[in-house]
Protein backbone atom coordinates (compact mmCIF):
# COMPACT_ATOMS: atom_id res chain seq x y z
CA UNK A 1 0.00 0.00 0.00
CA UNK A 2 1.42 3.38 -1.01
CA UNK A 3 1.94 6.23 1.45
CA UNK A 4 -0.92 8.22 -0.09
CA UNK A 5 -3.31 5.31 0.21
CA UNK A 6 -2.35 4.78 3.86
CA UNK A 7 -2.79 8.49 4.49
CA UNK A 8 -6.22 8.48 2.77
CA UNK A 9 -7.35 5.47 4.85
CA UNK A 10 -6.20 7.10 8.08
CA UNK A 11 -7.83 10.45 7.30
CA UNK A 12 -11.07 8.81 6.14
CA UNK A 13 -11.32 6.86 9.40
CA UNK A 14 -10.42 9.92 11.48
CA UNK A 15 -12.90 12.16 9.69
CA UNK A 16 -15.59 9.47 9.76
CA UNK A 17 -15.24 9.06 13.52
CA UNK A 18 -15.04 12.82 14.13
CA UNK A 19 -18.05 13.36 11.83
CA UNK A 20 -20.13 10.88 13.82
CA UNK A 21 -19.07 12.64 17.02
CA UNK A 22 -20.07 16.00 15.50
CA UNK A 23 -23.47 14.60 14.52
CA UNK A 24 -23.94 13.22 18.03
CA UNK A 25 -23.07 16.48 19.85
CA UNK A 26 -25.19 18.62 17.53
CA UNK A 27 -28.21 16.32 17.95
CA UNK A 28 -27.75 16.06 21.71
CA UNK A 29 -27.27 19.83 22.19
CA UNK A 30 -30.20 20.64 19.89
CA UNK A 31 -32.46 18.25 21.81
CA UNK A 32 -31.34 19.77 25.13
CA UNK A 33 -32.00 23.40 24.19
CA UNK A 34 -35.06 22.77 22.04
CA UNK A 35 -33.64 24.42 18.89
CA UNK A 36 -30.71 23.91 16.52
CA UNK A 37 -27.42 24.06 18.43
CA UNK A 38 -25.28 27.18 17.79
CA UNK A 39 -22.18 26.93 15.54
CA UNK A 40 -19.80 27.34 18.51
CA UNK A 41 -20.40 23.67 19.29
CA UNK A 42 -18.27 22.81 16.24
CA UNK A 43 -15.10 24.19 17.88
CA UNK A 44 -14.48 20.91 19.72
CA UNK A 45 -14.93 18.99 16.47
CA UNK A 46 -12.46 21.23 14.62
CA UNK A 47 -9.89 20.85 17.42
CA UNK A 48 -10.36 17.07 17.39
CA UNK A 49 -9.84 16.87 13.62
CA UNK A 50 -6.82 19.20 13.58
CA UNK A 51 -5.05 17.42 16.46
CA UNK A 52 -6.00 13.99 15.09
CA UNK A 53 -4.75 14.87 11.61
CA UNK A 54 -1.43 16.16 12.95
CA UNK A 55 -0.93 13.00 15.02
CA UNK A 56 -1.92 10.66 12.16
CA UNK A 57 0.26 12.42 9.58
CA UNK A 58 3.22 12.57 11.96
CA UNK A 59 3.00 8.85 12.73
CA UNK A 60 2.71 8.01 9.01
CA UNK A 61 5.60 10.32 8.10
CA UNK A 62 7.82 8.83 10.80
CA UNK A 63 7.02 5.30 9.62
CA UNK A 64 8.02 6.09 6.01
CA UNK A 65 9.91 9.41 5.90
CA UNK A 66 11.12 9.01 2.31
CA UNK A 67 7.65 8.36 0.87
CA UNK A 68 6.17 11.16 2.99
CA UNK A 69 8.55 13.71 1.48
CA UNK A 70 8.06 12.57 -2.10
CA UNK A 71 5.56 14.42 -4.30
CA UNK A 72 2.56 12.54 -5.73
CA UNK A 73 3.45 10.65 -8.89
CA UNK A 74 1.43 10.88 -12.13
CA UNK A 75 -1.03 8.08 -11.25
CA UNK A 76 -1.62 9.47 -7.75
CA UNK A 77 -2.20 12.96 -9.19
CA UNK A 78 -4.84 11.63 -11.62
CA UNK A 79 -6.58 9.73 -8.79
CA UNK A 80 -6.45 12.83 -6.57
CA UNK A 81 -7.82 15.09 -9.32
CA UNK A 82 -10.74 12.77 -10.12
CA UNK A 83 -11.57 12.26 -6.45
CA UNK A 84 -11.41 16.02 -5.88
CA UNK A 85 -13.75 16.63 -8.82
CA UNK A 86 -16.52 14.38 -7.44
CA UNK A 87 -15.94 15.59 -3.91
CA UNK A 88 -16.31 19.20 -5.09
CA UNK A 89 -19.59 18.38 -6.82
CA UNK A 90 -20.92 16.74 -3.66
CA UNK A 91 -19.88 19.73 -1.56
CA UNK A 92 -21.58 22.13 -3.98
CA UNK A 93 -24.76 20.04 -3.89
CA UNK A 94 -24.69 20.01 -0.10
CA UNK A 95 -24.20 23.78 0.06
CA UNK A 96 -27.08 24.41 -2.37
CA UNK A 97 -29.35 22.11 -0.31
CA UNK A 98 -28.29 23.91 2.89
CA UNK A 99 -29.10 27.28 1.31
CA UNK A 100 -32.47 25.92 0.21
CA UNK A 101 -33.12 24.82 3.79
CA UNK A 102 -32.16 28.30 5.02
CA UNK A 103 -34.52 29.94 2.52
CA UNK A 104 -37.36 27.71 3.67
CA UNK A 105 -36.80 27.84 7.43
CA UNK A 106 -34.48 30.82 8.04
CA UNK A 107 -32.43 28.80 10.53
CA UNK A 108 -28.85 30.10 10.38
CA UNK A 109 -27.57 27.54 12.86
CA UNK A 110 -28.91 24.70 10.71
CA UNK A 111 -27.29 26.34 7.67
CA UNK A 112 -23.92 26.22 9.42
CA UNK A 113 -24.28 22.57 10.47
CA UNK A 114 -25.53 21.46 7.05
CA UNK A 115 -22.58 23.12 5.30
CA UNK A 116 -20.16 21.63 7.86
CA UNK A 117 -21.73 18.19 7.32
CA UNK A 118 -21.44 18.59 3.54
CA UNK A 119 -17.79 19.45 3.95
CA UNK A 120 -17.17 16.38 6.12
CA UNK A 121 -19.03 14.00 3.79
CA UNK A 122 -17.36 15.48 0.70
CA UNK A 123 -13.93 15.06 2.27
CA UNK A 124 -14.65 11.46 3.26
CA UNK A 125 -15.86 10.80 -0.30
CA UNK A 126 -12.63 12.29 -1.65
CA UNK A 127 -10.49 9.97 0.48
CA UNK A 128 -12.68 6.97 -0.39
CA UNK A 129 -12.57 7.68 -4.12
CA UNK A 130 -8.82 8.21 -4.01
CA UNK A 131 -8.38 4.78 -2.42
CA UNK A 132 -10.76 3.22 -4.97
CA UNK A 133 -9.05 4.84 -7.95
CA UNK A 134 -5.57 3.89 -6.76
CA UNK A 135 -6.72 0.25 -6.77
CA UNK A 136 -8.57 0.09 -10.06
CA UNK A 137 -7.51 0.33 -13.72
CA UNK A 138 -7.48 3.69 -15.44
CA UNK B 1 -12.17 -2.92 -11.43
CA UNK B 2 -12.34 -0.37 -14.24
CA UNK B 3 -11.80 -1.01 -17.91
CA UNK B 4 -8.23 -2.05 -18.61
CA UNK B 5 -6.30 0.29 -20.88
CA UNK B 6 -5.66 -1.07 -24.42
CA UNK B 7 -1.91 -0.56 -24.15
CA UNK B 8 0.21 -3.64 -23.55
CA UNK B 9 3.75 -3.61 -22.24
CA UNK B 10 6.81 -5.73 -21.64
CA UNK B 11 8.10 -3.73 -18.70
CA UNK B 12 8.34 -6.73 -16.40
CA UNK B 13 10.25 -8.72 -19.02
CA UNK B 14 12.76 -5.93 -19.61
CA UNK B 15 13.08 -5.24 -15.88
CA UNK B 16 13.90 -8.87 -15.15
CA UNK B 17 16.32 -8.93 -18.07
CA UNK B 18 18.12 -5.89 -16.63
CA UNK B 19 19.76 -7.84 -13.83
CA UNK B 20 16.49 -8.42 -11.94
CA UNK B 21 15.96 -4.73 -11.24
CA UNK B 22 13.41 -4.29 -8.47
CA UNK B 23 10.08 -2.54 -9.04
CA UNK B 24 11.10 0.05 -6.44
CA UNK B 25 14.37 0.73 -8.28
CA UNK B 26 12.57 1.12 -11.60
CA UNK B 27 10.04 3.44 -9.96
CA UNK B 28 12.79 5.55 -8.47
CA UNK B 29 14.60 5.73 -11.80
CA UNK B 30 11.57 7.05 -13.69
CA UNK B 31 10.01 9.09 -10.86
CA UNK B 32 6.97 7.04 -9.88
CA UNK B 33 6.07 4.89 -6.88
CA UNK B 34 6.55 1.12 -6.70
CA UNK B 35 2.74 0.78 -6.72
CA UNK B 36 2.58 2.61 -10.04
CA UNK B 37 5.22 0.30 -11.53
CA UNK B 38 3.13 -2.67 -10.33
CA UNK B 39 -0.01 -1.13 -11.92
CA UNK B 40 1.87 -0.61 -15.21
CA UNK B 41 3.21 -4.17 -15.25
CA UNK B 42 -0.23 -5.60 -14.51
CA UNK B 43 -1.74 -3.52 -17.33
CA UNK B 44 -3.97 -1.57 -14.91
CA UNK B 45 -2.42 1.79 -15.77
CA UNK B 46 -1.00 3.28 -18.96
CA UNK B 47 1.93 5.52 -18.10
CA UNK B 48 2.25 9.04 -19.47
CA UNK B 49 4.23 9.44 -22.68
CA UNK B 50 7.08 10.94 -20.65
CA UNK B 51 7.24 7.95 -18.30
CA UNK B 52 6.96 5.53 -21.21
CA UNK B 53 9.97 7.20 -22.86
CA UNK B 54 11.86 7.16 -19.56
CA UNK B 55 11.25 3.42 -19.20
CA UNK B 56 12.30 2.67 -22.77
CA UNK B 57 15.42 4.83 -22.49
CA UNK B 58 16.33 3.19 -19.21
CA UNK B 59 16.28 -0.21 -20.90
CA UNK B 60 18.12 1.19 -23.94
CA UNK B 61 15.39 0.29 -26.44
CA UNK B 62 12.77 2.13 -28.49
CA UNK B 63 9.38 2.89 -26.98
CA UNK B 64 7.63 0.44 -29.37
CA UNK B 65 9.79 -2.36 -28.08
CA UNK B 66 8.31 -1.92 -24.62
CA UNK B 67 4.79 -0.67 -25.32
CA UNK B 68 2.24 -1.82 -27.87
CA UNK B 69 -1.44 -1.73 -28.74
CA UNK B 70 -3.65 -4.61 -27.67
CA UNK B 71 -4.05 -7.20 -30.45
CA UNK B 72 -1.15 -5.95 -32.55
Amino acid sequence: MSFREKSAWAMAVLLGAAGLYYLYIVRAASAAIGETAPPQIAILFVLLVVIGAVVVQTVLALSSPKAAGAPADERERIAGDRAGHWSGLLLATGVVCALGHFMAYGDGNALFHLIAASLIVAQILEYGLEIFLLRRSF
Amino acid sequence: MGKRPPITNRVREYRERSGAMSQAALGEAIGVTRQTVIAIEQGRYSPSLESAFRIARLFGVGIEEVFGWEGE
